[in-house]
């Protein structure tokens, strides 16, 4: 019984919350901000901001600045928003959407889908893979929901996790070839417990941490 | 229990005597059990695994309510979400069914029976049975059983006793006068006399608990202030040899302060008010033996229970936070046993009539309410002396939902007088509870996500869909349809030895193939993007284990008993998704791989092992002293790789070992003297055992009345 009342009350206080706090309690955290590391044709990401929180909405929704990290799988680099409408950047993570660059996010010949398996065993995009685009907002390449794409939520512990084994199967704005795994949505890589604070998974997550292999040869192989 | 109050009735002397002239094993077998068949039984004569906690064992714990006995026994966990509720041969607390004097107590919180609610000052003894036992319980039998015997001796008898128990789970050792200490008092008294033809028992208790608090002076607490009082008067009245009738009546009543603070991202709300629950039963019943043979018995049962809980949020004005529960169940029952040289034929058939309103509900007025009628029958054949053959089953109709019926079978096999083994299978099933026919909720203040019960959930839908409210209907909105109960086949294989007159145990092999289990699934979107849940029957799983249990007594003071349990489960399509090698985990960088089948854990919130140790110092005419040991290895506690299932890379709670301490006196002017120390080892767990309040010291005293009037 209180554990049902405890989560009444804590919607209740999100509510509440928000009404107080209504004007934005921080700024995003800047989406430059990230380390790079290659090993070998792997690319580690990690820490790339995307919209991190900046407030509880009057509906107790936490939300983001409504801002997109974009970065380019060829340069290994986060690409500035001024740049947004160009074929400089492949992805744009914003929250747990993450953009593909064509149709309604931008003028390349990008695209995605979500394959099943260990990113090691991706050795080579079968043929008949169709690549899908966003329709922005209705639906994704990478398709959103828990459980339906790239991540799990945990409703009981307020928790986001990248499924593991799945891989984002990518083409980039210049038609060529990448592989992508989430690995962690929480700053520095790490998913705070269970029983951590409401403050702390609010403010530690947005934070994407990934590993790709990007094939410049044109070919669907890696 | 820590209830030392109550020792009336069984003088230690006398059980240490029986002790010395006879083995351990032997006596126990000797006792008498009614719950694995529904007719006494000498327990070294039933065929299916059961324990008995006797009065002595509870009183020498020093165990005040249920909860505190129950989580010192072999393979059984109390769980503490929405109560203390109780895990038995590794299932959720929704399918054990609790029974005080064979009568079943309602009022259960999302399928938990809080075992709180239970003072353990009138019990006479515990019987649990394990394994399904629907055949002769119907619904909620399905883990097992237990049955919560009360004193009905109806002796002259009048006895008083006082406990005070005190604590700092900050500190570890608490001065009993400190401010910051937490206090609990326990008040308890009993009477009762036989005049002529007619014999009364009266038994109350009342515990006032202050609280704890995870810091001094701190509204954060990990138990709330509470004041329980149970009532409780047994009478019975002998109209001849054949006939007599008894009526038992029960109430307790709790009373909850409520105080709590809940932060979120720096804001921090605090919410009081109370919580109030109340249970009544009343059981009236009226016993026949027509001859030798033939004995019958007719049986009418009501009880009540009431929950209400009214909270105010302090920073919001004009807030109020109510919910209530009311639930009245009323029953009829006969059952006629019929007695030959070889044989018992036990025949039963009911009536029952099941109420509740609800806040949770559509509408607090509307009283939702289902009928069952049932009937059992079981025969129970001695083909010789050696062997023992039960056969039963039981068939429950009822207005809501499918019809359920509950076979049985069970053999005994008496190799020798120093080993027999133990075989049945069953079938249990859990019937579709008022909350998964009937909720209606929806939570505007969360983004308005909504549970509807199934019984009007497809209704409700469509009505929103004509709106223009509903966005989206999955796949599962089309498997709505009315809720089969759950079924389990359960199946048990066991031994009792006696190795020599020092050493004795048992052994039990259980598994439990459980189908139909009922899962919260979305089924639809509103097009403000919220979410709606209804009930569907999709799960299956197992749960399986050994249970070991070990009593020596290495001379005639000690005895020392020990039990184990190994327990393994799991979701059945989850193993199989593993089994096929869908599912993946992460390694130590954080990348993909392959999940390994024997990484898979299966049900969260179960310990793989679980064991107790007990001392049990016996100086007869002197002092007894008990130190018990209990220890549950990890159990998981959340998801942390994300593949939706548990496995050894996601987030354990850390194993716990419990130790509490007993030691005891009775004097011979009718004074019992008792102290004792919970939780000795001080261990606390915020995280994942909220609950565990820490190191308690207790001292208690009672007085009893008539003592030269012989037992």
């Amino acid at each position: 019984m209180k554990q049902f009342i405890l989560s009444l009350i804590a919607v209740t206080t999100l509510l509440t919350a928000c009404k107080k706090d209504n004007v934005p309690a921080s700024t995003p955290a800047d989406p430059a901000a990230y380390n790079v590391s290659v090993s070998g044709s792997t690319v580690n990401v990690r820490n790339l901001p995307a919209d991190t929180i900046i407030g509880i909405s009057g509906q107790g929704q936490p939300f983001g600045a409504g801002i997109y990290s974009f970065f380019n799988l060829r340069t290994n680099s986060w690409v500035s928003n001024a740049d947004s409408n160009s074929t400089n950047w492949d992805l744009a993570f914003s929250g747990t959407t993450i953009r593909v660059n064509n149709a309604t996010g931008g003028p390349g010949t990008g695209g995605a889908f979500v394959w099943v398996g260990a990113f090691e065993s991706l050795t080579s995009i079968p043929v008949d893979s169709v690549f899908r685009v966003d329709n922005h907002p209705v639906s994704y390449a990478i398709t959103k929901g828990s459980g339906k794409g790239w991540y799990n939520y945990d409703g009981a512990n307020n928790l986001l996790t990248p499924i593991p084994g799945r891989v984002l199967v990518i083409r980039t704005a210049n038609g060529k070839y990448a592989k992508l795994e989430v690995l962690n949505y929480y700053k520095g890589g790490v998913t705070p417990g269970a029983n951590a604070t409401d403050q702390v998974k609010i403010n530690e997550q947005r934070y994407y941490t990934f590993r790709y292999t990007y094939q410049p040869n044109g070919t669907m192989n890696f | 229990m820590r209830k030392l109050f109550i020792l009336p009735f069984v003088s230690i002397l006398a059980l240490a005597a029986g002790a010395q002239s006879d083995t351990l094993f032997n006596k126990t077998m000797d006792e008498i059990v009614v719950t694995a068949t529904r007719t006494e039984r000498k327990l070294g004569n039933v065929a299916v695994p059961v324990r008995i906690i006797s009065q002595q064992t509870i009183r020498q714990s020093g165990s005040l309510r249920l909860k505190d006995i129950l989580q010192e026994q072999t393979g059984i966990y109390i769980t503490n979400g929405f109560g203390a509720g109780v895990q038995m041969q590794g299932l959720n607390p929704d399918y054990t069914l609790i029974l005080i004097d064979g009568e079943p107590l309602v009022g259960r919180t999302a399928g938990v029976l809080d075992l709180n609610r239970i003072s353990a000052g009138s019990v006479k003894k515990i019987e649990i049975v394990k394994g399904p036992s629907s055949s002769l319980y119907g619904s909620e039998a399905m883990a097992g059983v237990i049955n919560i015997i009360t004193d009905r001796s109806f002796r002259k008898n009048a006895e008083l006793g006082i406990r005070y128990g005190f604590g700092d789970p900050d500190k570890g050792w608490a001065s009993p006068w400190s401010n910051e200490a937490f206090k609990s008092l326990d008040l308890n008294a009993r009477m009762g006399n036989t005049i002529g033809k007619f014999g009364w028992q009266y038994s109350g208790d009342a515990l006032l608990f202050d609280g704890v608090s995870f810091r001094p002076f701190s509204t954060d607490r990990i138990a709330q202030p509470i004041r329980r009082f149970t009532n409780q008067l047994q009478t019975n009245y002998v109209f001849n040899q054949k006939s007599k009738f008894s009526l038992g009546i029960r109430h307790t009543l709790d009373h909850i302060r409520q105080e709590f603070a809940v932060g979120n991202n720096g804001n921090v709300t605090n919410s009081y008010g109370r919580e109030q629950n109340s249970d009544l039963n009343i059981s009236p019943v009226f016993l026949h033996q027509f001859n030798k043979n033939i004995r019958s018995s007719l049986r009418g049962y009501f009880t009540a229970y009431n929950g209400s809980q009214r909270l105010r949020f302090r920073e919001v004005p004009d807030s109020a936070y109510n919910d209530e529960f009311r639930q009245n169940f009323y029953r009829i029952e006969n059952q006629t046993d019929i007695n030959s040289e070889r044989s018992t034929l036990t025949l039963g058939a009911g009536y029952s009539l099941d109420q509740a309103r609800s806040t949770r509900y559509d509408d607090l007025s509307s009283k939702k309410q289902n009928q069952i009628l049932y009937g059992f029958v079981q025969e129970e054949w001695r083909p010789s002396d050696k062997i023992t053959l039960i056969a039963g089953f039981r068939y429950d109709d009822n207005k809501l939902f499918a019809a359920a019926f509950s076979p049985k079978l069970a053999l005994r096999y008496k190799a020798s007088p120093k080993l027999s083994f133990n075989a049945s299978v069953g079938r249990g099933f859990k019937a579709p509870d008022f909350r998964q026919l009937y909720l209606n909720f929806t939570n505007n203040a969360a983004g308005g996500y909504s549970v509807f019960g199934t019984i009007d959930a497809v209704k409700i839908i469509t009505q929103l869909q004509q709106l223009g409210q509903i966005s989206e209907v999955k796949e599962d909105f089309y498997k709505l349809k009315t809720l089969t109960p759950e079924f389990s086949t359960g199946a048990n294989l066991g031994a009792n030895f006696t190795i020599d007159s020092k050493l004795s145990g048992s052994l039990n092999i259980f598994r439990n193939d459980v189908e139909n289990l009922i899962d919260v699934r979305q089924v639809a979107t509103k097009s403000t993007g919220a979410q709606v849940f209804s009930y569907i029957n999709v799960k299956k799983a197992f749960t399986q284990g050994t249970e070991l249990e070990l009593t020596w007594k290495p001379f005639s003071n000690l005895s020392i008993s020990s039990g184990y349990q190994y327990l393994n489960t799991a979701d059945k399509d989850e193993r199989r998704s593993v089994k096929d090698g869908k599912q993946y985990t992460r390694d130590a960088n954080g990348y993909s791989r392959l999940l390994q089948l024997k990484e898979y854990i299966g049900l969260p919130n179960r310990s793989r092992h679980m064991g107790n140790l007990k001392f049990t110092w016996q100086q007869p005419g002197l002092f007894y002293a008990t130190l018990r040991f209990s220890y549950r290895s990890q159990w998981a506690v959340a998801d942390k790789d994300g593949n939706g299932i548990y496995n050894e890379q996601d987030e354990f709670a850390k194993g716990s070992l419990l130790v509490n301490f007993t030691v005891g006196k009775e004097l011979k002017n009718g004074w019992r003297l008792q102290a004792g120390i919970d939780n000795l080892g001080n261990y606390r767990d915020l995280s994942y055992l909220p609950n565990l309040q820490g190191r308690m010291i207790y001292l208690g005293a009672n007085y009893r009345f008539f003592r030269n009037n012989k037992q």
